[in-house]
């Protein structure tokens, strides 16, 4: 039986669509094709002078040895962040799928972080740990710990993985949850009366049930880190001390906004671009069609 | 029916108020500025004052972020057709201002196409050197006028058991005086300071009558190159912080304003600090402080020299859209802030130093000075200080930029990444590189 239905009109079926397109044309489409555009651009700041400059912005790019480093330290970055927010999201769900009474409060408790603006998220981190006013700060100078975020590239990479991941344990913690209660009780029942410990239970029916989640969230975790956590690092660190938390969004901001950069800004942006559609590829393909248990 | 009365009411009632407003409407002039805090409030009320003084035109000073976040935002809306009437920009910024002809209304024309009288010489001679032309008009209006200053603790150098009234005059006086502070624990920091490539890079040079680049320090050309690691005075100051930093006696808070809290808080007792800080010290610090000129080094020659000016200036841009009425309007509204109460006001209340003549002498006369040494010590270093070929300032393009690499070359040097050396030569290498692409977008215009 075919269930499709048809439009009559031929007409109708674009106007109920051009909604929808005019909103991707002019947000995405257009923005990204004037970062397309200005790539192969130099101009001032102001505007007022524009030079056809072809593929000279990409190649300063990659010239650059601090581009490339850049390039590193977003990865390290990205992974330290997916993986601080995995873990104890993970562990957290655990807990909170045992815990008979109360469960809905320790659940929202958990979740809250996630509807804190970034800024705000960075603003908090900043001020526990500020060198001169933090009370964290002030914590670890007694316990004879040199902490100097201002100063210390590792201290400051500390601080903004931390303030990111803290922000995104919250999603990673629902979407465990969520995993965790679709994982059928037979099967662990099962294991139980064939004398399973926990540990055992964990190993070999819920971390792998629970694999296409976990995935699904790593992917998800990378993409934050990579886009997303601008304003932590804005209100944190300003990509600073001496780069040492700038990571290629911030960068591009930078040299955009701040330089007044434009030609290598819409560059990077264009690189950007590109990671962004090849992660999208990687998601569709395999997030969506491989992985099945 | 009532439904449609009410409409063609509120209709006619519209109209009728739209062609009321548009008889006598103030014509909008437009300022922004990045000033926060004291300032910030101070200069929002003379945009009020001067609004209550008339009725032709209507003076809207709006906060837009800091001076970056401000400036980059007053070039996008210069890019989309509608810039701010008036913009302050700060110090740093001057360079690529200048090299935007086209997008800027020098302020000695703006009077001159008002009709208005309008001298340069009126204003204090650093701040017309920094921010005129050879020919003597000047490109912008010298508004907020600052130099670098060393803020200290007395409390602290009483602590320490040092003379509370002899500040360090020199780096090795300020080293052993942070050293003793830190012994004695009198502070947990000796020494920090604010505007790390401002004071310690810009300033510094003034005060040692050391230029920073090529052609007149990019007065006199695009085509200017950074020098500065030439001259093994920088690595020496760059080591002197490094060797500071690692036993605190000298302790790097961050780039900005960021130092200045722990001063204020009275963790560190002493800072290098742009004099427009008074202001706040006063209402917030609670502990006797004292203010003294920026240090330099005895075994430079000839120095000490005056410092050099910092703060903001007030630019007018151009549109395509502008009307001579507002152009008009702009040049009231300037003649306004520069006029005797508002200068005096200005310099009384924040800290920063008048812009002109008249107002400096009227301070003066009225035993301003006399009564607060502490503002006349900015003062006495920038205007009364022995000039030389080098304390005139600078003009870079893509200043901005350039500020961050060198912060960014010292923060890795006081990481012991690399030497101070290394850090100087660093900072002036990706300088040049901004330089020359400033040259090729600049020149083009």
């Amino acid at each position: 039986m075919d269930r499709r239905v048809i439009f009559s009109n031929k007409l109708l079926p674009y106007l109920l669509l051009a909604p929808q397109l005019a909103v991707t044309l002019v947000f995405f489409f257009w923005p990204a094709g004037q970062a397309i555009q200005m790539s192969v651009m130099e101009q001032d700041a102001f505007g007022l002078t524009k030079t056809f400059v072809g593929l000279a912005n990409f190649k300063e790019l990659f010239n650059d040895p601090e581009y490339l480093k850049t390039f590193w330290r977003t990865i390290i970055f990205s992974g330290a962040v997916a993986i601080c927010a995995l873990v104890p999201a993970l562990l957290f769900a655990l807990m909170a799928e045992r815990v008979v009474r109360g469960a809905t409060f320790y659940r929202t408790i958990l979740v809250l972080p996630y509807a804190i603006a970034p800024a705000v998220a960075g603003v908090l981190w900043l001020f526990m740990f500020s060198p001169s006013v933090g009370i964290v700060a002030y914590w670890l100078k007694k316990l004879g710990i040199d902490w100097n975020p201002k100063l210390d590239g590792n201290d400051a990479m500390l601080l903004v993985i931390m303030a990111a991941a803290w922000k995104q344990i919250s999603y990673n913690f629902l979407f465990f949850l969520a995993g965790l209660q679709s994982i059928p009780k037979a099967l662990l029942e099962a294991a139980s009366i064939d004398g399973a410990g926990e540990w055992r239970k964990f190993r070999t029916i819920i971390f792998p049930l629970l694999s296409p989640t976990t995935f699904f969230l790593l992917v998800v975790n990378i993409v934050y880190a990579f886009f997303d956590t601008f304003g932590i690092i804005d209100a944190v660190t300003s990509g600073g001390p001496a780069k040492a938390t700038e990571v290629l969004v911030y960068k591009v901001y930078y040299d955009g906004v701040v330089a007044l950069n434009l030609g290598t800004s819409s560059a990077q942006s264009v690189i950007l671009m590109v990671i962004v559609i090849l992660l999208t590829a990687v998601q569709f393909r395999y997030v969506e069609k491989k992985v099945h248990y | 029916m009532k439904f449609a009365m009410k409409i063609a009411a509120l209709a006619v009632g519209s109209a009728l108020s739209v062609s009321a407003l548009a008889q006598n409407k103030p014509i909008e002039i437009q300022m922004w500025m990045g000033l926060t805090g004291l300032g910030g409030e101070t200069l929002t009320k003379y945009g009020e004052e001067f609004n209550k003084m008339q009725s032709e035109y209507k003076v809207t000073v709006s906060f837009k972020g800091q001076y970056p976040e401000q400036r980059a935002a007053a070039v996008a809306a210069f890019r989309a057709g509608n810039p701010p009437h008036i913009m302050q920009m700060f110090d740093a910024g001057s360079g690529d201002m200048m090299g935007a002809k086209s997008a800027i209304v020098p302020v000695s024309d703006v009077f001159k196409r008002a009709g208005m009288q309008f001298n340069a010489a009126d204003f204090i001679a650093p701040a017309r050197g920094y921010y005129g032309t050879k020919d003597g008009s000047l490109l912008s209006m010298p508004f907020n006028v600052s130099t670098a200053v060393l803020f200290y603790n007395k409390d602290a150098f009483k602590k320490a058991g040092l003379d509370a009234n002899k500040p360090p005059a020199t780096w090795p006086e300020l080293a052993a005086a942070a050293k003793k502070i830190k012994s004695t624990n009198a502070a947990n920091c000796g020494f920090t300071t604010t505007w790390l490539a401002w004071i310690q890079l810009e300033q510094f040079g003034a005060r040692h009558n050391i230029g920073l680049g090529t052609q007149s320090n990019g007065r006199a050309g695009l085509n200017s190159e950074l020098n500065f690691a030439s001259n093994p005075a920088f690595v020496k100051q760059v080591q002197t912080l490094v060797d500071m930093q690692k036993d605190k006696t000298f302790d790097y808070k961050g780039r900005s304003n960021d130092a200045s809290a722990s001063f204020q808080n009275g963790e560190c007792a002493m800072i290098t600090q742009s004099s427009g800080a008074m202001g706040g010290y006063v209402r917030d610090a609670k502990f006797d402080w004292g203010v003294a000129p920026l240090p330099y080094w005895p075994d430079a020659k000839g120095a000490p020299y005056a410092t050099t000016v910092g703060g903001a200036s007030l630019w007018v841009f151009n549109a395509p859209n502008r009307s001579a009425a507002e152009f008009k309007g702009v040049a009231k509204f300037l003649d306004y802030l520069r006029s005797m109460p508002v200068m005096t006001d200005w310099a009384k209340t924040t800290g920063f130093l008048p812009a002109t003549n008249a107002a400096f002498k009227y301070l003066t006369d009225e035993g301003f000075y006399a009564q607060n040494p502490r503002a006349a010590v900015a003062i006495s270093t920038l205007a009364n200080g022995k000039q030389g070929e080098h304390t005139g300032g600078y003009r870079f393009g893509r200043w901005t930029e350039i500020r961050d690499f060198y912060h960014e070359e010292v923060e890795k040097a006081l990481q012991g990444k690399q030497t101070a050396k290394e850090a100087v030569e660093n900072a002036q290498k990706r300088g040049n590189a901004a330089l020359r692409q400033f040259e090729k977008t600049a020149s083009a215009s």
